[in-house]
């Protein structure tokens, strides 16, 4: 059952409706590429997990199913986080497209020969005897940071001349990636930007939830699927549920983290419990909202918890100035005179250990620019949490001791 | 072996590209050719002659090799599948017993089989060895076959046949050395003999004892006209199998450095449809590529620069044009006509004949290719760079009298740019030389390009000859497309007017008018359900064009961010009021933040929460960020304008 709706969310990846305009319009160019011949370059630009590489997927599923451009399309697909210069990118290209200098996987000459041979291969071509070569440039504005953008000038020129045919597609979140092109690049490329900006409201988002949830019609237990899918939707309309979906939905539309969400949900079904409790998705939620560096404050010692605390009221008092060990150990140490108990002093070098510590941890930063060369105890620090970070973990931290607690809350130290 | 092979060739019309790989040759047994019309791959056994074997190992034969001997290869990494355009021609092949003694045959189309090679030593060949391989992949076909082989084919015998009943599945074909006719021919029999018995599996088998004389030659062949192949008739117990051995250079199984490989990009399987009506015809047209007649509206600069180089090339003498200009301008595109044009002059026998060469700065990964990618247009010699420039510079100080003037266009000068700036000083230098003879265009965007970054030696022997292409103006980019167009009724006159008035205004680039004519062509066609629409691509097209190509996304991308994302933006907004400055750190801006949230009534967010709203917005470059291992203590700028933000946001 589990296997049947992860499948669901593979299965799921088809174009929203409000995607469909675009989906055409990029389908249409592709197939003028494969059918034609003609040239074009289009970028496809939204933000992350908008569903670029969705869209891009599902045209290319349909482009491959026509009988016309599948043995008429050669592929190439280029990551910007894989191919992070020029020179791996074009062997990369050699290598996909199978020229003459490949044998088996390696491709042979230096970078130099290499982009000769690759552009004297593709003007060689031209629009009505040679195939087609699509370009897909993942992560699209790495590209634009390759040395004077050869690889991208190239390309755009490619498809702006009489050459081989390509259709070179980038993909990119960078909604300014048009500035990082330089004059000329720019010019050879033919502006066709697709912008995928989902206007998707909370209802959209809640039917989503549903249909990702479903069992399909297919499933083999017709009974199970059924009592499911009533279960399904008895958790949509509840209340609490309902509150949760829409804090996540406020915090990203992105289908990904709801995604995460619902796997986690899914996760806690067993055969002893099939359905999902809305105690399961608020648990879930709690997990996907759970702030990571106060999870660390956790496992501090309880010296460790006390100097945080000290810099804590040191901020407070020198507004945010930067701090070192010894302030610190001097505040700590006002308040074992004044109010502790519980807490007894510690040598200095103890103290200092727990204060590295800290900064291993990374929960205290130098300050940029202080040098190496003064004494550890002078290093000027910051601060890398909040303080309602701080008070919540304290919150929760185990068996804290009350005057630690007070002291924390107290206005001054 | 490949120029003996080529000296041999009967049929040219077989050949089509040679691979270039190696020296080496292999022979192929071709054991079963394609049947769809679509794949062009046969399926091939490897062989490999006397000579391809390494000489140290030939003495394990322990006797000397038969010059017509070949080699059953056994490489395991060969790939099978060879494509069926690089089939030299077919020779005969004998399977002979390891003892028995080699026939006297003059033929040199004859070759004998006695042992294999696995490339490290000699077996035995046993004649299943020759059996075809798995059927699988074997089902493969040619491309149309050329006619006159298909003749010469099956006037040489066709021997072979083999014997089975239809209802077996495995049909087998005994036969020996054959005679043998064009792949091609096979294929239709193949074909024939499929269309008849569906699936039946072939197999093929060599052995001496059987020769061709058992078997008949099938005289039955008729030509079916309208497909232009050629069917030999299979009665009803007959299958027509035929053994052809082609040469063909492959890589061998081991990778060798590729020496000569020819750069070319695959052959596209299908026909490109022409463009069905008019708003494609005009997109064709339109597109960058598509090369006009004549270049409308630079007739000024092609005059100068057609006389510069023409006087230059009469006098037998050198020089240096500068021609700057934005890009989109027809820099490169004028120079190009004006070389078309001396070039047919020198074809006229008007003025002496010239060599033309082309560089281009960024076409290379290295200034000092350049050196390289000149002598090797010039020659066609290869070099590093440093001996390129060594014969470059022999070659230009020479004071033997040169044949022909050389003009070379060096576009995108600007990044032929060195420290020492030698490269640009040699390009410049050469043409003063007195027997040099060499006319130097340059091109780049920046008019003060020369002294801006040229030394002074440098820029003194560019010279003074500039020109300067200006931004097209509307009314030549309405010019240009409509001479594109050649009266072609695609376009209304007014949208006309609006492309290229809005593009002049923004940069004067002939290729952003032709792009958006290109992309509201699209939008007209999509729109054409539309029983208001004239079929002529209108205003509103335009409009929608240039919409698309010029406005920025950053408004609509605020709109469709999420609660927390729009809250944070303006959570940024308030906090560099406050401060008064541009520039906050994630700690202030989280405050603000917290606020906001409790003043809409919505649940305070976490830290982490907040950071990943933070990094989303910066990826998407709404805000700027320092690396975001800083976490609360990174700086965060706003990319887009505040009014921006409250526009985006108000409109809600």
């Amino acid at each position: 059952m589990k296997k049947s709706l992860q499948e669901n969310h593979r299965e799921n990846q088809n174009v929203p409706v409000s995607y469909h305009c675009v989906c055409r319009h990029l389908l249409e160019l592709l197939r003028r590429t494969a059918i034609h011949g003609e040239s074009n370059s289009v970028l496809i630009v939204g933000p992350r997990g908008a569903g670029k590489t969705m869209l891009l997927q599902c045209v290319l599923r349909d482009l491959q199913k026509e009988e016309k451009v599948q043995k008429n399309l050669l592929q190439v697909h280029l990551s910007g986080l894989l191919q992070t210069d020029d020179r791996t990118a074009l062997k990369e290209i050699t290598r996909q497209l199978h020229l003459e200098n490949v044998v088996g996987d390696k491709v042979f000459g230096s970078f130099a020969e290499n982009l000769a041979f690759l552009l004297e291969a593709l003007k060689k071509g031209n629009r009505s005897s040679s195939c087609p070569v699509l370009f897909v440039l993942d992560e699209f504005d790495l590209f634009a940071h390759h040395k004077n953008q050869t690889l991208l000038y190239n390309l755009f020129d490619v498809s702006q001349s009489a050459q081989a045919p390509i259709a070179v597609v980038g993909v990119t979140c960078r909604l300014d990636v048009l500035e990082l092109l330089e004059k000329r690049v720019k010019s050879r490329f033919s502006h066709r930007q697709i912008h995928l900006l989902s206007s998707l409201n909370f209802t959209q988002y809640l039917e989503r939830v549903w249909t990702q949830l479903s069992l399909p019609d297919s499933f083999p237990d017709k009974k199970f699927a059924q009592e499911w899918n009533a279960g399904v939707k008895t958790l949509c309309e509840d209340k609490s549920v309902e509150e949760v979906l829409q804090r996540h939905f406020n915090s990203s539309k992105d289908f990904r983290s709801l995604h995460m969400l619902l796997m986690l949900c899914l996760s806690r079904v067993s055969v002893a419990k099939p359905t999902i409790k809305p105690a399961d998705l608020l648990e879930a939620s709690r997990m996907c909202f759970a702030d990571a560096t106060a999870n660390m404050l956790h496992g501090l010692s309880i010296l460790e918890l006390c100097l945080v605390i000290a810099i804590k009221h040191l901020n407070d008092v020198y507004e945010g100035e930067p701090f070192n060990l010894q302030m610190v150990h001097n505040e700590f140490k006002k308040f074992l005179h004044r109010k502790s108990n519980s807490m007894y002093n510690f040598e200095q070098p103890v103290v200092m250990k727990a204060f590295e510590h800290l900064q291993q941890l990374e929960l205290i930063r130098p300050v940029d620019g202080s040098s190496a060369k003064v004494q550890r105890e002078y290093q000027l620090m910051r601060l890398t949490l909040d303080h309602s970070q701080i008070m919540d973990a304290l919150q929760k931290y185990p068996q804290c001791p009350t005057d630690v607690k007070q002291w924390a809350m107290s206005a001054f130290g | 072996g490949l120029a003996i092979l080529r000296t041999n060739l009967k049929w040219p019309n077989l050949i089509f590209t040679l691979f270039h790989f190696e020296t080496l040759t292999f022979f192929v047994l071709c054991l079963s050719l394609p049947e769809n019309g679509q794949q062009m791959k046969a399926v091939v056994q490897w062989f490999m002659r006397v000579s391809e074997l390494p000489v140290n190992k030939l003495k394990l034969l322990g006797r000397e090799p038969h010059p017509q001997e070949i080699f059953y290869y056994e490489c395991r990494n060969c790939d099978n599948e060879v494509n069926v355009e690089s089939i030299l021609r077919p020779v005969k092949v004998k399977h002979l017993d390891s003892n028995d003694p080699f026939p006297d045959s003059s033929d040199k189309d004859t070759l004998y089989v006695k042992l294999s090679w696995d490339s490290k030593v000699f077996g035995v060949v046993n004649s299943t060895v020759m059996e075809s391989p798995a059927e699988g992949p074997s089902r493969r076909v040619l491309p149309t076959p050329d006619h006159a082989i298909m003749q010469k084919a099956s006037l040489g015998e066709v021997g072979c046949s083999s014997v089975g009943t239809p209802a077996n599945v495995e049909a087998e074909s005994l036969h020996s050395a054959t005679k043998l006719s064009a792949s091609k021919c096979l294929s239709a029999k193949r074909r024939n003999a499929t269309a008849r018995t569906p699936g039946v599996r072939k197999r093929l088998e060599l052995s001496s004892e059987c020769s061709h004389k058992d078997f008949k030659m099938q005289p039955l062949c008729r030509t079916r006209e309208q497909q232009g192949f050629l069917y030999i008739s299979n009665t009803k117990n007959h299958h027509f199998l035929t053994v052809s051995l082609l040469f063909l250079q492959i890589s061998p199984g081991t990778p060798k450095t590729p020496r000569h490989a020819t750069p070319s990009i695959p052959i596209r399987s299908l026909q490109t449809q022409q463009p069905a009506n008019i708003l494609e015809e005009a997109r064709a047209r339109l597109h960058v590529s598509s090369v006009p007649e004549s270049l409308p509206c630079r007739e000024q600069e092609f005059q100068d620069i057609y006389s510069f180089v023409e006087s230059k090339i009469i006098d037998n003498t050198g020089g240096c044009m500068y021609i700057s200009g934005v890009p989109g301008t027809g820099k490169t595109a004028t120079v190009h006509e004006v070389i078309r044009c001396l070039q047919h002059a020198a074809d006229m026998d008007e003025i002496p004949s010239f060599h033309f060469i082309e560089i281009n700065g960024m076409k290379m990964t290295d200034p000092h290719q350049a050196y390289v990618q000149i002598l090797q247009k010039l020659t066609g010699q290869k070099a590093t760079p440093d001996h390129a420039a060594v014969l470059l510079e022999k070659r230009f100080s020479n004071l033997a009298p040169r044949k022909e003037t050389i003009v070379m266009l060096v576009d995108e000068l600007d990044l032929l740019w060195t420290r020492k700036q030698n490269v640009m000083y040699n390009l410049f230098d050469w043409p003063t030389r007195r027997h040099a003879r060499l006319v130097v265009l340059t091109i780049a965007n920046t008019m003060d390009l020369p002294e801006r970054i040229m030394i002074n030696r440098v820029a003194s022997r560019l010279g003074l000859t500039r020109m300067s292409f200006q931004p097209y103006s509307f009314k030549q980019l309405q010019e240009i497309i409509m001479s594109r167009l050649n009266k072609l009724k695609a376009f209304e006159e007014d949208a006309l007017q609006l492309v290229s008035r809005k593009v002049a205004a923004l940069s004067g680039d002939a290729r952003r008018c032709l792009d958006i004519c290109r992309r509201a062509t699209e939008i007209c066609e999509h729109s054409a359900a539309d029983p208001s629409s004239t079929g002529l691509v209108g205003m509103s097209h335009v409009m929608e064009a240039l919409n698309e190509m010029f406005s920025s996304a950053y408004i609509t991308a605020i709109r469709c961010a999420s609660t927390q994302e729009q809250l944070f933006l303006r959570a940024a907004i308030a906090e560099f009021r406050r401060l008064g400055l541009e520039e906050a750190t994630f700690q202030q801006v989280f405050v603000q933040h917290q606020a906001l949230c409790r003043i809409e009534g919505l649940r305070p967010i976490g830290v982490s929460e907040g950071l990943a709203v933070c990094q989303r917005l910066g990826a998407c470059r709404l805000l700027l960020l320092e690396p975001s291992h800083l976490g609360v203590l990174q700086h965060i700028r706003l990319n887009v304008s505040q009014d921006d933000i409250f526009y985006a946001l108000k409109a809600d």
